[in-house]
């Protein structure tokens, strides 16, 4: 097990580039971290400084109390596992299972018995005789934790490794780490741009953005309790209504207005200044149908997803108004219907994006 | 025309195309195995002969098959020996010299470059432009580094020697080798030298077990290509050369403007000897060829 430590990281590419500016995080032992966010954020940069692949320009990273800066990638207690399973093409699935213990210098019949056992961990013993281009890319992901597994890492850094999959292969993936994880407790430091990744496996998240964090939470308190109108309008699928428009604040009252909507703000938000603001809310809070409306106006499409069903108003913002309401045929694009918000959860952003508390 | 027709046609055409080219490549290698079995009088004969009907080993036993025994007066004039002053050159001696020179200098360029290669490719260690500018050197003419050449050489005593022609091969050989090393290497993903090294291995270890692998075709392929070069190359072995390490192909020009005339049979029966250890080292490594020049080109 492993706690990691970055201390004011930084990393600089070429002259000016500034892949991470000034990290510092702590990530607990045996826990599950997902760093997440838009490609270009840092998130693949911070990861490859801690596997050793990266030289920090500055800052420090700590494995377990041990400064590792000065580390190979190899002796730092960590395993990879790669976006594109990186696995040796000319070398049968058992031999590149065995690479890291056979590097190691373990005696051949302790290997071929640990690659029997950490085959049987991820499932993949009929394939062990086989070529990495014989295997489809989940048994190639497999075999590639397999290869991580078999050297007992103290952490697991794990690099965007469902983002060649198809999506129901994705799926099944996802939930064989978050087992992996369960079963074996250890650090586990994963990086994604998808945030329903981040959302089903961590135990913390830390969003990026253009080489800082944004934010760090569980996942639940990154959906309901963003700091900003990036981490709001990042997770979530579908995503946060965002409408922007203007505040009137008088006598203790706040009002909304914008794109065709007028909102009575909660009392939350009675203090506020007047000025331009974006308001937000999560499609499951739009309330539709209601006797008081704070837009009424015509349903443009009908999406039902099974479930639910997705309604779609167009007026007049930046992206069509979305609720999602119990599935039903009630609903027909082209009708007209009252629209409002749930006050209680209802989210007003400044315009340089910071959250209005 | 139907379209199942039109395709037919098409396949004829092609192969018919490709039989015609064919010919037009296979006929000069097919003229000089006929001419190395045919006695002088055919050489020169109108119409052309194609199968001798004397076909014989004559012209190789005068080239390859007599040590180099002084004439003896009492031998009479026969074929072999009114042709022999332009094989008094050492037949063998050349070929052996086109062995050693070639296939050192192509190991040589090979190493270094796959070296220089790696650097370049993993660790940018010559800019876009100094790459261009290494392939930019082999567009300066031969004959203009060939004089030059030939003072210095003989002013450090390299002229006529082994070494000196090994050195002038590994140095105009090296930016090819450079280059096709280099697209190999870039072929192969730098996640898998990664992963090689978060699992234990050294950078050597990664290199040996996961790259070299990787690119060994490539490799063979590279060797090849630049054995022909050195191998069949003319001029500045022509200059740098007199008397200790003429080539296969400066020999082979001897028998061009020789004093007895064009000695056809004879020219013929060294070129076979020139082009057959090619075809030899082809054929053992074609399994490599294939996949090295196809490296690359064929979706992984």
């Amino acid at each position: 097990m492993a706690r990691i430590e970055l201390k004011g990281l930084r990393k600089v590419f070429g002259r000016n580039i500034e892949a991470v500016k000034n990290l510092d995080f702590t990530i607990e032992e045996g826990e599950f971290v997902v760093i997440v966010g838009p490609s270009g954020c840092g998130k693949t940069t911070t990861l490859r400084m801690v596997a050793g692949f990266e030289e920090p320009t500055a800052g420090e990273i700590a494995i377990d109390g041990r400064l590792v800066n000065d580390v190979d990638p190899g002796d730092r207690g960590v395993g990879m596992v790669f976006q594109t399973h990186a696995l040796f093409p000319h070398k049968t699935i058992a031999e590149n299972i065995e690479f890291g213990p056979r590097m190691k210098k373990v005696p051949p019949e302790t290997r071929k018995q640990k690659v029997r056992e950490v085959a049987d961990m991820v499932r993949i013993t009929h394939l062990l005789h086989k070529l990495p281009v014989e295997c489809s890319g989940g048994e190639a992901q497999r075999a590639a934790l397999a290869r991580t597994l078999i050297t007992d890492p103290a952490a697991f850094l794990l690099d965007e490794p469902l983002s060649s999959l198809d999506a129901k292969l994705r799926r099944e993936m996802r939930a064989e780490i978050d087992r992996l994880h369960e079963e074996l407790k250890k650090t586990f430091v994963y990086v994604t741009h998808d945030q329903e990744e981040a959302m089903t496996l961590a135990d913390r998240i830390v969003v990026m953005r253009d080489g800082v964090i944004e934010q760090v939470g569980t996942p639940l308190e990154i959906y309901t309790d963003p700091v900003s109108y990036f981490v709001a309008d990042f997770f979530g699928s579908p995503s946060m209504n965002l409408i922007a428009g203007k505040v009137e604040s008088s006598n203790g009252a706040a009002a909304f207005s914008g794109a065709g909507i007028e909102f009575k703000l909660p009392d939350a938000y009675a203090g506020v200044s007047s000025g331009d603001y974006t308001l937000g809310v999560r499609p499951e809070h739009v309330v539709v149908g209601s006797q008081e409306a704070a837009i009424s106006c015509d349903v443009q499409l009908v999406e039902p997803l099974g479930k639910d069903t997705l309604l779609y108003f167009e007026h007049g913002a930046e992206r069509p108004t979305i609720a999602i309401v119990e599935a039903s045929d009630r609903f027909k694009a082209g009708e007209q219907l009252n629209v409002t918000f749930d006050p209680g959860h209802v989210y007003l952003f400044e315009p340089d994006g910071t959250r209005v508390r | 025309m139907n379209r199942v027709t039109k395709a037919r046609l098409f396949t004829i055409f092609r192969y018919a195309m490709l039989f015609i080219w064919s010919v037009i490549v296979a006929f000069p290698i097919f003229w000089i195995v006929s001419t190395s079995f045919k006695p002088d009088w055919e050489w020169h004969a109108w119409p052309p002969v194609y199968w001798s009907k004397e076909a014989s080993w004559v012209n190789y036993q005068a080239v390859w098959g007599r040590p180099e025994s002084p004439r003896t007066a009492t031998e009479e004039k026969t074929q072999t020996a009114r042709y022999e002053s332009a094989s008094a050159n050492k037949p063998w001696q050349a070929l052996w010299n086109s062995l050693y020179i070639a296939i050192t200098a192509t190991a040589l360029s090979v190493a270094f470059g796959a070296i220089l290669a790696y650097g370049v490719s993993r660790y940018r260690i010559l800019s876009e432009i100094r790459m261009f500018q290494l392939l930019v050197l082999r567009m300066i003419p031969p004959i203009v580094v060939a004089a030059p050449l030939t003072l210095y050489y003989s002013a450090i005593h390299l002229m006529d020697t082994a070494l000196g022609l090994v050195i002038v091969y590994f140095i105009t050989t090296l930016p090819y080798s450079v280059w096709m090393t280099k697209s190999f290497v870039d072929e192969v993903p730098v996640e898998i030298e990664q992963a090689a090294e978060i699992l234990g291995a050294t950078k050597w270890q990664a290199i040996r077990e996961v790259v070299f692998p990787l690119i060994r075709s490539g490799i063979v392929a590279t060797f090849l290509f630049i054995l022909i070069l050195t191998w069949s190359e003319y001029l500045l072995s022509l200059m740098l050369s007199k008397v200790d390490v003429v080539t296969l192909p400066v020999q082979l020009a001897k028998y061009e403007g020789s004093d007895e005339g064009r000695v056809y049979g004879h020219q013929a029966a060294l070129a076979v000897g020139i082009t057959l250890p090619l075809m030899i080292i082809g054929i053992f490594i074609r399994k490599h060829l294939v996949r090295g020049f196809t490296f690359g080109m064929v979706k992984r």
